[in-house]
C-alpha cells in the first residue's frame, strides 16, 4: 500500500524535474495558479503518476484538484483500490 | 482567478504568440478562386495547410449545386432539425451517408465539433467509462466532460496500454466507449485500428471512431480508416465532419451496427441549434458523389503527399508520421517554428504554425495538408520553399532540393 506522504514525495519530484527547476514545491501549492502548469503540463504529470503507481487517473476529476496535496489524496485512494 | 484576470491571463499568454514575431494565428486568407490559392498580406501563395484533401470547394459539380440550392432554399432554414428546419434535402443526405457507409443509419449536424460533443455526451453518462486516445480533439474531450462518465486516456496509439486500462476495468469494461481518431490531424499518423478493435472486442466495450481526417482520403471506396483495415463491422459509431474532404461544413455520426435515429430526440446538440443551409447541403451532397464518381482524386492526394514526404525527408527534416495527406514538420522550438513559417510564407507557401499548448506533448511544428487540386508545379513550389527553409534554420545544402524531386 502506497501511503499519502510518498504521493506527496513522488509528485514533489516530477515537479522538481519540470515546472519547478529544483525549487522545494509545498504541498499546498496551487498546481495551476502557483505553479504555473499549463493544461498539457498537468496531463504529462498524470501520465508519470499513471505509470508509478500503475493506476488510471480519472481526468474527469481534475476539476475538483486544485493543490499537490488534492492530487496525492486522490492517487493514494487509487492505489488502494 | 477573477473574470477578468483570466481575460488579462489570455492576453499574457496572447503575446507570447505575438512575441514570436509573426502574425500566423487567424492570419486573412482571401481566398482566390481556386482550393489552392489565395492572398496572405497581398502575396499570392499556395495554400498547403487547409484540410481540403480531394480540392472540391471549387469543383464547378459542388459550387453549381450549392447555387441552385440557395436560389431554391433561401440562404438558412431559420430552425432546428426537430422543429422546422428538416428539408427533404437534410433527410436525403442522411440517407446518401448511410449508404455510402454501409451503416444502419446516420444523423446530420451543424458541424463535426458538434456531432463529437453531442454524440459522446449522449451516448456515455454517469456510471459509464470513456477511455480516448490521449491526442483526441478537443470536441471529443469536451463531449466526455460533458457526458459526466468516468474519464481515462491512454497513451497515443497504444493499443497495449488500452487494454491495460480496460483490465483494470474489471467488470466494467463492458460498459465502456472507447474513443479514437483514424488519420491523426496534427501529426499525421495513423490509429492502429485493427489492434484497437481487437482489444476492445476482447474485453466488450464499444468504439467510436473519428473519421474525421480520414473519410475520403483512405479505404478502397473512400469509406476511411476502418475500411483500409477491414474492421468496418468492429467499429460501433463513427463520426466525422464535411469540413475536409467534403469541403464544405457540417458533421455527421453513423452505425453499422446499431440504429442511431433515437438518439435525434436525445443530444441537444441535435436539438437545440439550427440545422444546416440548404446550400451547404447541396455541395456536400455533390462532394459524396464524387467521393465515389471519381477515386483519381484519392490517387492525385497520395501521389502529391508522397512527392513532398519523400521530398522534406531527404531534405532533412523530422517529421511526425509516414507518408500520409498530413505532414508534419517538428522543429526545435517555438520561434524556430515561427520563423520557418514565416520563410515558407515568403517563398509563397502558407501551411499551420502550431505550437504549444496546441500540438501534442508541448512540439512545435509546421503542419502541411495536402490536396488533390495542388498541381505538379505548385508541389514544387512547396517543396522549394521547403529547401529555402531547411537551408537557413538547418544549413543544410539547397542542392538535395528542388522542384525536381
Ligand atoms: C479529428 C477532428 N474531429 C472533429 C473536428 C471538427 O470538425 P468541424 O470542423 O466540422 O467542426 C476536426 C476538425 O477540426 C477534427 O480534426
Amino acid at each position: 500500500m502506497t501511503t499519502y506522504n510518498e504521493c506527496v514525495a513522488q509528485i514533489q519530484q516530477i515537479l522538481r524535474t519540470t515546472v519547478a527547476k529544483g525549487e522545494v514545491v509545498g504541498e499546498d501549492m496551487d498546481l495551476i495558479e502557483e505553479l504555473g502548469l499549463a493544461s498539457l503540463d498537468v496531463m504529462e504529470l498524470i501520465e508519470q503518476l499513471e505509470d508509478v503507481f500503475d493506476i488510471s487517473f480519472p481526468i474527469n476529476e481534475l476539476g475538483d484538484v486544485r493543490t499537490i496535496s488534492d492530487l496525492a489524496r486522490r492517487v493514494q485512494l487509487l492505489t488502494d483500490r | 482567478m477573477s473574470l477578468l484576470e483570466k481575460l488579462e491571463a489570455a492576453q499574457r499568454s496572447q503575446d507570447v504568440l505575438q512575441a514570436l514575431g509573426v502574425n500566423a494565428i487567424g492570419a486573412t486568407i482571401d481566398v482566390a478562386g481556386s482550393a489552392t490559392e489565395g492572398d496572405i498580406a497581398g502575396n499570392r501563395v499556395v495554400l498547403a495547410g487547409t484540410n481540403n484533401y480531394l480540392g472540391l470547394t471549387f469543383d464547378p459539380v459542388c459550387v453549381e449545386a450549392a447555387v441552385r440550392a440557395v436560389r431554391s432554399h433561401g440562404t438558412g432554414t431559420t430552425g432546428s432539425r426537430l422543429a422546422n428546419g428538416t428539408y427533404a434535402c437534410h433527410a436525403a443526405l442522411e440517407t446518401e451517408l448511410a449508404d455510402f457507409l454501409e451503416a444502419r443509419s446516420a444523423i446530420v449536424f451543424t458541424t463535426g465539433y458538434v456531432a463529437n460533443v453531442g454524440v459522446i455526451s449522449t451516448l456515455a453518462g454517469p456510471g459509464d467509462v470513456i477511455v480516448l486516445d490521449a491526442d483526441s480533439h478537443a470536441s471529443i474531450y469536451e463531449g466526455a466532460k460533458l457526458s459526466g462518465a468516468e474519464v481515462y486516456r491512454f497513451r497515443h496509439n497504444d493499443p497495449d496500454d488500452l487494454d491495460k486500462r480496460l483490465r483494470r476495468l474489471g467488470e466494467r469494461a463492458s460498459r465502456t466507449l472507447v474513443i479514437v481518431e483514424g488519420l491523426y490531424s496534427m501529426l499525421g499518423d495513423v490509429s492502429p485500428l485493427k489492434q484497437i478493435c481487437e482489444v476492445k472486442d476482447r474485453y466488450g466495450a464499444y468504439l467510436l471512431l473519428d473519421d474525421a481526417h480520414s473519410f475520403g482520403t483512405m479505404g478502397a471506396t473512400g469509406r476511411g480508416l476502418a475500411q483500409a483495415e477491414g474492421v468496418e463491422d468492429q467499429v460501433d459509431f463513427i463520426t466525422g465532419t464535411f469540413s475536409k474532404s467534403l469541403g464544405s461544413v457540417g458533421g455527421y455520426c453513423a452505425s453499422r451496427k446499431h440504429d442511431i435515429n433515437p438518439l435525434r430526440a436525445q443530444i441537444r446538440a441535435y436539438m437545440f441549434t439550427a440545422s444546416s443551409t440548404p446550400s451547404v447541403i447541396a455541395s456536400t451532397r455533390a462532394a459524396l458523389h464524387l467521393i465515389s464518381r471519381r477515386p483519381e482524386l484519392r490517387t492525385r492526394l497520395w501521389s502529391n503527399a508522397k512527392r513532398v514526404h519523400s521530398a522534406l525527408t531527404g531534405l532533412g527534416f523530422t517529421l511526425g508520421a509516414d507518408s500520409s495527406p498530413v505532414i508534419a514538420t517538428i522543429m526545435d522550438s517555438p520561434q524556430q517554428a515561427a520563423d520557418a513559417w514565416q520563410m515558407l510564407l515568403d517563398a509563397g507557401v502558407y501551411v499551420n504554425l502550431v505550437v504549444p499548448p496546441g500540438a501534442p506533448k508541448n512540439m512545435s511544428i509546421l503542419r502541411c495538408s495536402l490536396s488533390a487540386a495542388h498541381t505538379p508545379d505548385q508541389i514544387s513550389q512547396i517543396i522549394d520553399a521547403y529547401a529555402v527553409v531547411a537551408e537557413h534554420l538547418m544549413g543544410r545544402p539547397k542542392a538535395v532540393a528542388g522542384g525536381s524531386l
